[in-house]
């Protein structure tokens, strides 16, 4: 029998949020991509895929930014769970390659609103984007202006965070929509929606916090 | 003992790294090009500052602006001036250096094209086809001559890069570049590299007679430059690297190019791994 999937995950601007932020986030790795691997390259002939990664960009850094506006408190919480560690998430490192291999989910320490391996990927993309903005501005407005130096090590920075950015990027991928253990991940970022089942045995504390005070 | 074992890492390593960032057909290709390339010798002793190299350029090349400039404001090289002039203050006397692209045999230009725009030709120069530049301008910015140029719309950043193309044109066609054909003094002479190597050593060596710091600039240089020149004064008055460098920026870019692909196929085959083992112990806790 399928649980029935009642509780809020995320609410409908945050998936909102989070499928423009991946089409311009996708839009950016290809066109990115043709210029940095090898034998690709051709395909940026004549400047279209610079300019779409100019114009992806802009949806990339302003669709957060909408949201930040638009719901202060949610934009809020999202830094404060990325930067709040604690022991928990320690002993979730140490069991989580277990975990994922298929061991057992009892050993799991129980998880917030999101667990530590989300968090590691929400912090990579916070800093990477910072990186990738500072960075990105030099090489679009500043050519000529900086130093050649400068502008020689901002390509490399922006390489070394988009490495970092893409292979996070398949690890998330991977976890939220194939890993056999996530049933539910993938569907709830259409919907925002999970199971009780799921809330629980996922993000134990999470969902102690909002069933507090009702019946269980 | 050490000293072998030492040099054994440094070539291994080397070999690995040749391997990584120039596939052999290439290097066997710089050989050859070496053996009968093109280029052209420039004598500041000779030149004269009529500026006619960069009228015959602007001429063939169809760039506008073609009046003769102020010498006191020579212009930058731009997307319309391939080639100009450098006023220069030696030995207490005011000479020019024709600045142009060098044609390196070890360009930075070629190495951090993404597209393949630049490109070594045979005859030893560095050639570009407009028609796959992407205008990202990475070769403005590694050039260590300042040569490529690119004006760019800021806000849309499309852009062609511009510089001197050796005259494609005319020397695959057994002519000699525009610039040294219109050049009356002999200051920029056009033929086989080597024999202008030799050419500018013999030249070197008259002017040492009375001037210690003469010098031919190019020869060894980024692999031997197909643009070279007989200074009587050090490269730096000349507004030339003593010691140009490929960026090591851009070796470092093949390497974490190839590293990210690398660990690319790496995590994606280890998701495969974990997927099968996941999926079939997590079956068997089921059942139990």
């Amino acid at each position: 029998m399928t649980e029935e999937r009642v509780i809020e995950r995320f609410k409908k601007r945050t998936v909102w949020l989070h499928w423009v932020h991946t089409a311009a986030f996708l839009i950016l790795v290809i066109t990115g991509a043709i210029l940095f691997i090898p034998g690709l390259g051709g395909l940026a002939s004549g400047g279209i895929t610079r300019l779409l990664h100019r114009i992806a960009v802009v949806f990339f850094v302003g669709a957060p930014v909408v949201y930040m506006f638009v719901d202060p408190k949610m934009a809020w919480r999202f830094v404060k769970e990325t930067f709040t560690w604690g022991v928990d998430d320690i002993k979730w490192v140490g069991k989580a390659p277990d975990y994922y291999f298929g061991g057992d989910e009892e050993k799991m320490p129980p998880q917030e609103h999101i667990n530590t391996g989300q968090k590691m990927w929400q912090f990579i993309i916070l800093v990477t984007s910072v990186v990738f903005v500072i960075t990105g501005i030099v090489m679009w407005f500043l050519k000529g202006v900086v130093a050649p130096g400068i502008f020689q090590w901002c390509v490399i920075c922006h390489d070394v965070a988009f490495i970092l950015v893409f292979l996070m990027l398949l690890v998330h991928v991977y976890l939220g929509a194939i890993h056999p253990r996530m049933t539910e991940s993938f569907r709830s970022m259409l919907d925002g929606k999970v199971s009780k089942k799921y809330a629980k045995g996922h993000y134990g504390k999470w969902y102690d916090e909002i069933t507090a005070g009702e019946e269980k | 003992m050490e000293l072998s074992r030492r040099s054994f890492v440094k070539a291994a390593a080397g070999a690995v790294g040749l391997f990584l960032l120039k596939p052999a057909a290439s290097v066997m290709a710089r050989e050859s090009r070496s053996k009968d390339s093109l280029a052209m010798l420039i004598d500041v002793t000779k030149c004269v500052s009529c500026w006619w190299c960069y009228a015959a350029c602007k001429d063939y090349n169809g760039l506008p602006e073609t009046i003769k400039p102020d010498p006191a404001q020579p212009p930058p090289l731009s997307p319309i001036v391939w080639t100009t002039l450098k006023p220069v203050l030696s030995n207490e006397e005011w000479h020019s250096r024709k600045h142009a692209c060098n044609h390196c045999t070890d360009a930075a230009c070629v190495e951090v094209c993404p597209t393949g725009a630049l490109s070594y030709n045979e005859l030893g120069f560095v050639q570009y086809d407009k028609d796959k530049c992407s205008g990202c301008g990475y070769c403005v910015e590694f050039c260590p001559f300042g040569v490529p140029q690119l004006e760019s719309n800021t806000v849309t950043e499309l852009a062609v890069m511009n510089k001197c193309t050796f005259c494609k044109d005319r020397v695959t066609n057994g002519e000699q570049t525009a610039c040294a054909a219109a050049c009356p003094t002999g200051a920029i002479k056009f033929g086989k590299r080597d024999e202008l190597v030799e050419e500018g050593r013999e030249r070197v060596a008259s002017l040492s007679k009375t001037n210690s710091k003469a010098l031919l600039y190019g020869d060894k240089e980024l692999g031997g430059l197909h643009v070279m020149y007989v200074l009587d004064d050090s490269p730096e008055v000349y507004g030339l690297p003593d010691d140009p460098e490929v960026p090591a920026s851009s070796v470092v870019r093949k390497v974490i190019s190839w590293f990210g692909v690398g660990l690319t196929a790496a995590a994606v085959a280890g998701f495969g791994l974990n997927y099968l083992v996941a999926r079939a112990r997590i079956a068997k806790g089921e059942e139990e």
